[in-house]
């Protein structure tokens, strides 16, 4: 146990910078409020004005109905999917910090998403590299729908739906540096983080820009949230370093079952990201339903006969990471692929990321909770096999793959991969060299050893 | 002599509740019969012509999956979410006690509101105070839409989304009187409470005809019918019921912060049923509310967590989470009527109003167990009146202006709306409790209350 005094003196220590991150989110919250006084009139006017000028594309109620829904499921990815699935995973004395994590990066990036995320991810195209900032505090989006973004849901829901898929992109990175970063040092980089990589990364793809004009396949995140948080997970995993202790402590996950409460919610949510992308309820969707509950099934089956064969039994976390890295991987070509496809998909997924994960151990970087393994590793294959199983046959709007007589794809593809890799590897080290340089990006070794829930927010998750 | 009483009690509820199912069964049959005629495309026609001039109420899927959909996240509201949410917050003896009340409560109400609730509280109106007793047992309820709540759904689509809200109102009280409440007195207060304080209450503020509604009340989903009614019910329990032994000297803490957060996140994800389900309808309406409900539940997270920040030197997982569950509250009677950027200042508000109502609590000296009164009661309070000042026609034009929009009436309207739901529930649930504490004991004994509701009231442990 950690001496109280010290534990005092630390907490005194960083007290100050502690209460400047709350006092900057007060102030901004505060201008926030002076923001949504003042826009409050322009905002509901514009919906206003929209609603009774366009009257040319029609809401449909199933539509609308599905991606409300969607979103709502995306929702329970992150809280309480994710954060239970994480939180399970992490010895007892940082659940809470686990958990906090999630649940504060989701809050914080909504926030951001409706005041200028948006706009900056799907606003109005400027050069190819990043959204205008026409539509700054929704101004402009309001419930008719737009001729792009689901004709036939109206606008708002296209971004609600949006949101949930920018708050769980950071959360997924949390994993890399857990049980060690300080809170206020998350709060600081998720909010870069999401304004300065995610944003650009969702407009070059899905917002109108460069990647998404050169024919580039990304049905419902793939690159935009697995690839981006996947690669800016290995650059905190080295940048941060290893947990006191890696490697000669014990760090079993204190809780599996929780961890498998959170990846059943993941799997649930998953329908929502995936087959929610189709923005209708429609033949794609359930395509996409489809496509990606098999490669979670198989995803599983195949992590755990590769655990089995490799190490002599079938461990319960291999199952539940296997379906993760399953749905992680086929998230880009839930939309362009046929079932036996998203078959080959999850099990190519489950033997690579299986490997990933057993290689990490000897390349002695500590991605805590393996995001790089499974939602790198995944996210990089998923793309490529976009490029290899696509098919029109299954979504006319799409392209076909190399397997269907397009190899051109598949370069495309890999130009993607590549371009989002070296920006998130580029983006985040300059993101964590300035955290670091404002607040500092780790906890004192004291705090480390008291635990995050002690340490960063004086509670004890179980008495 | 107690337990006698008790148990007598006890043994009346099922005996009432089979009286009154024999009352509907005679109805129902008749109404068995009605539906299939109905519903028959063949038999329908002959019925247009006699209809009023409009067009025949038509069943839109999108709406009703929309509002079926809405139905089982409300239900995940109580069970799981606010069972988890509870369940965490008490000591490890009393968890399954604790989660016990809400799951039972979800069953005894869906029950209540079948064989009379729904026809107290949205019936045919009698004199702008309560609903006739025509549709018992679902007496007319049947798959046609009823124009005066939901043109385009299933009539009883309308009565099953109205039946999860009844559930959770009394659900939310049971965090006042967490950890020292007798099952059995717990389950005839319950059923008392619903019957005569929810039921009048959701037909003068929702039904056709009710008082408050035609005074021009504002309230999209259940701000003053769950909220406000709950939080002062709360208040009323909190100060009838002793408090819990040991209340203030030994250490209450939350005995697994996990589970509530568990909780937290489903009443959120369950939230989205609740507020754009309101709607009724798939479409503008339920997208406005499911957008304003996620922005002002952010916001007041982020604000409880900074004011905690500020006031305490730390942001606790609880502190957030009670901040999104306030935030939630604050927004539910306004998600219809408000924009985006009010939804930032409710939730702001509601975070930090409902973070001092709660550390004001312990100042005031009565143990409100969980908090029902900080954030359902404060929280409701500041939704319904943020109703007043922010709402907007050009959000909903079936809606009003509020004081913001240049229409002070609004605030007046909705302030006496306050006034009259916290009255009527605190005295109401103060009789009551006064009424079933003349019959049998409202706490458990002292050594059974040591012990925990757990072993005392089931006979069970939850973690072995």
């Amino acid at each position: 146990m950690t001496d109280p005094n010290n534990e005092r003196d630390c907490t005194s220590r960083h007290v100050g910078c502690h209460r400047m991150v709350a006092l900057t989110i007060a102030a901004v919250m505060l201008g926030a409020l002076v923001l949504g006084a003042g826009s409050v009139v322009i905002a509901q006017d514009s919906s206003a004005i929209a609603g009774g000028a366009a009257p040319v594309l029609k809401v449909d109620t199933g539509d609308t109905a599905w991606v409300l829904m969607s979103s709502a499921l995306v929702l329970a990815m992150t809280m309480p999917g994710l954060a239970l699935f994480y939180g399970g995973l992490v010895r007892s004395k940082n659940i809470l910090g686990t958990i906090m994590h999630s649940l504060i990066i989701l809050c914080l990036v909504s926030l951001i998403w409706i005041f200028f995320g948006y706009s900056l991810a799907f606003g109005p195209d400027k050069g190819g590299l990043i959204g205008g900032l026409d539509w700054i505090g929704l101004s402009g989006v309001g419930s008719d729908p737009h001729p792009v973004y689901g004709p036939t849901i109206p606008h708002q829901v296209f971004m609600l739906f949006q949101l949930m898929f920018a708050a769980i992109t950071p959360a997924l990175i949390t994993g890399a540096f857990a049980e060690r970063m300080r809170f206020s040092a998350l709060l600081l980089f998720a909010a870069l983080w999401s304004v300065v990589i995610y944003a650009p990364v969702a407009h070059w793809i899905w917002g109108g820009g460069w990647l998404g004009k050169m024919g580039a396949l990304d049905f419902a995140g793939g690159a935009v949230v697995h690839i981006s948080s996947g690669v800016s997970a290995l650059v905190c995993a080295i940048v941060l370093g290893k947990r006191k202790g890696y490697g000669t402590d014990y760090m079993a996950p204190h809780n599996l079952p929780f961890t498998l409460l959170g990846t059943g919610l993941l799997w649930f949510g998953w329908f929502g990201f995936n087959a929610g992308s189709a923005l209708g309820a429609n033949g794609l969707a359930g395509s996409a339903f489809l496509a990606t509950h098999a490669a979670g099934a198989t995803g599983a089956l195949v992590w755990m006969c590769t655990e089995w064969m490799h190490r002599g039994k079938p461990t319960v976390l291999g199952v539940a990471s296997g379906a993760v890295a399953g749905l992680a991987t086929v998230t880009p070509g839930a939309g362009y692929v046929g079932p036996m496809s998203a078959i080959a998909i999850g099990a190519f997924a489950g033997v690579l990321c299986y490997f990933a994960v057993v290689w990490k151990g000897r390349m002695g970087y500590d991605d805590s909770l393996d995001v790089v393994g499974i939602h790198g590793v995944g996210g990089v294959f998923g793309i490529l096999a976009t490029g290899l199983f696509a098919s029109k046959a299954v979504n006319a709007a799409g392209a076909d793959g190399l397997f269907y007589g397009n190899a051109a794809q598949l370069g495309i593809q890999a130009v993607m991969v590549v371009a989002v890799a070296a920006f998130s590897v580029v983006g985040t080290w300059l993101i964590l060299k300035v955290v670091d340089a404002s607040v500092g990006l780790r906890v004192s070794p004291e705090d480390e050893s008291t635990g995050l829930d002690l340490s960063q927010h004086d509670e004890r998750a179980y008495s | 002599m107690m337990k006698q009483l008790c148990r007598l009690m006890t043994a009346m509820l099922p005996v009432l509740a089979c009286l009154a199912l024999m009352a509907g069964t005679t109805e129902g049959l008749a109404q068995e019969v009605g539906v299939p005629a109905a519903s028959a495309p063949v038999a329908a026609a002959p019925e247009a012509p006699a209809a009023a001039v409009p067009a025949p109420p038509k069943i839109d899927t999108g709406d009703t999956t929309w509002v079926l959909v809405s139905t089982a996240l409300v239900l995940a509201m109580t069970a799981p979410g606010l069972a988890l949410f509870y369940g965490g917050m008490v000591r490890g003896k009393n968890a399954l006690g604790t989660i016990m009340q809400s799951f039972i409560i979800l069953c005894l109400i869906s029950v209540q509101w079948v064989l009379w609730g729904y026809s107290l509280a949205f019936g045919p109106d009698k004199g702008h105070v309560i609903g006739g007793l025509e549709w018992l047992g679902l007496n007319g309820v049947g798959l046609e839409p009823n124009a005066d709540y939901a043109a385009t759904i299933p009539h009883q689509a309308f009565m099953i989304f109205q039946m999860m809200f009844a559930v959770i109102t009394p659900a939310l009280i049971t965090g006042a009187f967490a950890e020292r409440m007798k099952f059995s007195s717990f389950l005839v207060f319950t059923l008392l409470w619903s019957t005569l304080i929810y039921d009048p209450l959701a037909h003068w503020v929702w039904a056709v005809g009710g008082w408050v509604r035609n005074m021009g009340a504002l309230d999209f989903a259940g701000g003053t019918v769950v909220h406000i009614s709950s939080g002062a019910s709360a208040l009323a329990c909190a100060i009838v019921l002793r408090k819990r032994l040991g209340y203030g000297k030994e250490h209450m803490m939350p005995h697994n912060l996990p589970m509530t957060v568990l909780g937290a996140s489903l009443l959120w994800f369950g939230w989205f049923g609740f507020n754009a389900g309101s709607a009724v309808a798939s479409g503008a309406l339920a997208t406005s509310a499911f957008v304003v409900t996620h922005v002002a539940t952010a916001t007041a997270a982020l604000a409880w967590m900074a004011v905690e920040w500020i006031y305490r030197g730390k942001p606790t997982v609880l502190g957030a989470a009670s901040g999104a569950v306030a935030g939630l509250v604050a927004i539910t009677p306004a998600s219809g009527f408000v924009g985006p950027m009010p939804a930032v200042i409710i939730g702001l508000v509601a975070g930090v109003v409902c973070y001092l109502a709660v550390l004001w609590k312990a100042k005031c000296g009565y143990d409100d167990a969980l908090d029902v009164v900080g954030i359902h009661g404060v929280g409701g309070i500041w939704g319904a009146l943020a109703t007043g000042l922010f709402a907007s026609k050009a959000i909903n034009a079936a809606g009003a202006d509020g004081l913001f929009y240049g229409n002070p009436a609004q605030f007046g309207i909705q302030a006496m709306t306050v006034l009259i739901s916290v009255g009527f529930a605190f005295v109401g649930t103060f009789v009551i409790l006064k009424l079933v504490g003349t019959m049998m004991p409202l706490c458990v004994k002292e050594e059974e209350e040591r012990m925990g509701l757990d072993l005392s009231q089931h006979d069970e442990r939850a973690y072995s």
